[in-house]
């Protein structure tokens, strides 16, 4: 890019409105589209791209779906609710089998068109599950079974009809097909290419755009793929540019380099706004910042202690100063995304001074400081908000000394005495199961780091996992809810999360309610 | 002078195994990577999984010897994040970081030298202290906050330049205007100290009363001697050109090796961290020893305590 057609852009940024607009209505012969640079944060925390090495959520969440899809499509435009992807249509068999019928004539970015033996290859030993001939590194095949801890096969029923077969029954198993990790890739591709290690960076998908070149740490190319199936892409190349300074990214969107910045802060928003030509979207996503507990500290084993702190948490404050309101205290560990295993009425527990004082003292709290380990803005606002949720658990007489830690290791560290530390949990898909159990159950990090166990959780686990009856996994969450922030609180719910994105006014772009930036058809407004 | 050159290659090789130690030790001491590469929600299979693949699993000596061992025969290990060699990752990034540190050192021996030359033969004038408040700010102002003074002006106001990444030539003026600003104000403060020292010794006011024209004092006796000084901040300049521009290229999204080392100790990727740190810890030991050897030139007499004459 010359300096001149720098000039000519930041001179004159309302130009893109035209280009944009002519792009819409333009044939492949005269490809117009636009070209444009989202600045984020970080592309890859891994350094790979392959969603099953490359977990975050605040990451790869942003361009996996552009490139790889599932068979069971999140409405981005909606309320996440799953919608049909690759597949047209699927139906139960029984309690254990889903079949899934696949859409003809997708094509992948490598020409191919898509068939059943690319979604079985993708559940395949080769690609996730390991053994046989399979050379993968031995996380992927333990992260594939925490997507899909009871799957025995995929099977191919014809070229275009597949069947998703559990070793138990499962009701998640639709919402597991939609989530990350579940993405489609191409048989041949993955092959031609070879190992593990060859693929990680080279994703063949069926998404709006196909990849290009990426280069850790610094930037991910992709162009349009325009045989896409959900229509042309309205965008020629997509690039995303890593840049971790929030001032540059926002620096980059005024001098007209960049057209969307990434990971805005709540508190820069009006900042950002008064800006000519740049406007901040956003909002909720399904993640909620959480407060966790390890509950062998020594002021921490009485139960009443860990509900006093919960009580003494002024989240409306928090969400009101912090977040300018853009959050919410969300009604427990729980999204309405959920649909009917949503518990309506559960809250958590109210701001209550008085009966945090009560609790503290019917425990005989003695002022032992509880060290709150936390991570300097790993999450939005973090080192605000723990200096908020601190002072009032000071008014209330609690001892909580902040702790701040480099990296998640060192946040997890045994030694020394862990009290409470900051986290966060997400619905990777629309059940109980894959926040409350995941993290919390007797599989999740919670547990299994030994921060906190309780054997009726647990047994509840196994009723959420495989049972079938709707009431009865309800009745099963509805409890665990009770346990985890009641009874025995595990966690201490702060705030739902919200993302903001700062872009370009003239692109008409919407925000889905998710991490994911769809540049797909579906993105833009009519 | 083999004597000399031999001395001050041992301290430097014993140098080079100290600093790889002691980054080895804190690294694996301050975080383990397996949770920092893989996130704190990762299954605990696979998080073992990865520990023991890559070893991070076995006791720390055992690791730091097998590491050693390893680095002897020449291998310098592969990043734990995408397992490609840890060598070919950073030697693909020294480019990009050559791209901005060697025009920086450039500007800031153009601008350092002679500014702190003028400074000195002006000494207390006005110039004299306008050059030396600038330096001051030059060195004292952060590069961060120079940096994004730079692109507020530069790239948001005017619109000339671009704010960050590496896509054109028009890309490497601002980091290396921020880098060689703050280089060429450390240079100007030691050369005029340099400078003032020399133009008060005896053999100055001797060539003068001597009648020899004033330039050729400078050019002839102050220069030559003010440069010794001098030299061994050229040296660091030279040293610190790998790791020089760490705090630039994140600020100005500049895919160089300081944006790899940070990503690399964030993620404690060991070899990759190792792996620089051998490179600047090189770079910067065989800078040392060329600026030892310049100092034997430049003046005999150190060369010759060197060598046991007297």
């Amino acid at each position: 890019m010359s300096i001149s057609r720098r000039l000519l852009l930041a001179g004159a940024g309302a130009a893109a409105l035209p280009r944009f607009a002519i792009a819409q209505n333009t044939s492949p012969a005269g490809d117009d589209r636009p070209e444009i640079t989202i600045a984020v944060a970080k592309i890859s925390n891994s350094g790979v791209l392959d969603p099953l090495r490359e977990q975050s959520s605040n990451a790869s969440e942003r361009w996996l779906g552009s490139i790889q899809e599932t068979l069971i499509a999140r409405n981005q435009q909606g309320r996440l609710e799953r919608v049909p992807g690759l597949a047209t249509n699927w139906r139960r068999i029984d309690e254990t089998t889903v079949e899934l019928s696949l859409r003809p004539g997708v094509k992948l970015h490598n020409g191919d068109t898509l068939t059943a033996e690319d979604v079985a290859f993708s559940f395949g030993p080769e690609r996730m599950f390991g053994g046989g001939r399979s050379n993968l590194p031995a996380d992927i095949p333990a992260v594939a079974r925490r997507h899909w801890p009871h799957l025995a096969r995929v099977e191919v029923v014809d070229r275009l009809t597949v069947r998703f077969v559990n070793a138990t029954p499962d009701v998640t198993m639709e919402g597991r097909i939609s989530a990350g990790g579940s993405e489609i890739c191409s048989r041949r591709a993955w092959t031609e290419n070879g190992d593990w290690q060859a693929n990680s960076s080279k994703l063949v998908g069926t998404g709006p755009y196909k990849l290009r070149e990426f280069r850790p740490d610094a930037s991910l190319t992709l162009d349009a793929h325009d045989e896409y199936w959900g229509g042309r892409p309205p965008i020629k190349t997509l690039r995303f540019l890593e840049v971790p300074e929030a001032a540059s990214r926002i620096n980059g969107l005024r001098s007209g380099e960049y057209q969307f910045a990434c990971d805005v802060q709540p508190d820069a928003i009006d900042d950002i706004e008064v800006y000519p030509g740049i406007e901040v979207l956003g909002g909720l996503v399904l993640n909620h910042r959480i407060i966790t507990f390890d509950k062998h500290h020594p002021a921490l084993v009485d139960p009443r202690v860990r509900l006093a702190m919960a009580h003494a948490i002024d989240g409306r404050s928090i969400v009101d100063t912090l977040w300018d309101g853009r959050a919410r205290v969300p009604p427990g560990l729980q999204w309405e995304f959920y649909g009917d295993m949503f518990v309506k009425g559960w809250t958590v527990p109210p701001y209550d001074p008085a009966a945090a004082r009560e609790l503290l003292n019917d425990a005989g709290y003695d002022g032992t400081p509880i060290p709150y380990r936390i991570r300097k803005d790993y999450y939005p606002e973090e080192t605000a908000t723990a200096e908020v949720v601190t002072e009032c658990w000071k008014l209330v007489g609690l001892n909580t000394p902040i702790e701040v830690k480099e990296n998640w290791a060192q946040v997890l560290d045994k030694a020394g005495p862990r009290g409470v530390r900051d986290w966060s949990n997400s619905a990777v898909f629309d059940d109980p199961v894959s926040s409350i159990v995941n993290q919390h159950g007797p599989n999740g990090a919670q547990q299994q780091d030994g921060e906190w166990t309780n054997a009726e959780m647990n047994t509840l686990s196994g009723v959420l996992e495989s049972g079938t009856d709707v009431g009865k996994r309800k009745q099963a969450f509805a409890r665990m809810l009770q346990i985890c922030e009641r009874e025995d609180p595990t966690y201490i719910v702060l705030n739902q999360n919200a993302v903001f994105t700062a872009k370009r006014r003239e692109l008409p772009w919407r925000q889905p309610p998710s991490f994911f930036l769809d540049f797909s058809p579906r993105g833009w407004e009519s | 002078m083999l004597r000399f050159f031999a001395l001050r290659l041992a301290r430097s090789v014993l140098t080079i195994v100290l600093v790889v130690t002691f980054a080895f030790v804190v690294l694996r001491l301050s975080g383990d990577p397996a949770l920092l590469i893989m996130s704190p929600d990762a299954p605990v299979e696979a998080i073992h999984a990865f520990r023991h693949e890559w070893g991070l699993d076995q006791p720390l000596y055992v690791q730091y010897l097998r590491y050693f061992l390893a680095i002897l025969h020449g291998d310098l290990g592969q990043s734990m994040r995408d397992g490609r060699p840890a060598l070919a990752l950073v030697v693909e990034r020294i480019p990009a970081t050559l791209t901005l540190a060697v025009p920086a050192l450039a500007l800031k021996l153009a601008l350092g030298i002679p500014a702190g030359v003028y400074a000195a033969l002006h000494r207390n004038s006005l110039t004299d202290r306008l050059v030396m408040a600038g330096a001051v700010a030059g060195f004292t102002v952060p590069s961060f906050v120079l940096g994004l003074l730079l692109v507020l002006l530069f790239a948001v106001q005017l619109g000339w330049l671009p704010s960050g990444g590496s896509d054109s030539w028009s890309s490497v003026i601002l980091p290396v205007v921020t880098l060689g600003l703050g280089g060429a104000g450390m240079l100007a403060r030691f050369t005029r100290s340099a400078m003032l020292e020399v133009l008060g010794q005896p053999y100055i006011r001797t060539a003068s009363a001597k009648g020899v024209p004033w330039r050729a004092v400078v050019r002839g006796h102050a220069l030559p001697n003010a440069a010794i000084p001098t030299v061994t901040i050229v040296g660091f300049l030279v040293g610190s050109l790998i790791a020089g521009s760490v705090v630039v290229e994140s600020v100005f999204s500049w895919p160089g090796v300081g944006r790899l080392l940070v990503v690399a100790v964030a993620n404690r990727d060991l070899a990759v961290v190792q792996c620089i740190l051998l490179l600047v810890a090189s770079t910067m030991v065989a800078a040392n020893l060329i600026v030892d050897l310049l100092y034997g030139v430049f003046d005999p007499r150190l060369r010759n305590q060197a060598a046991g004459a007297h």
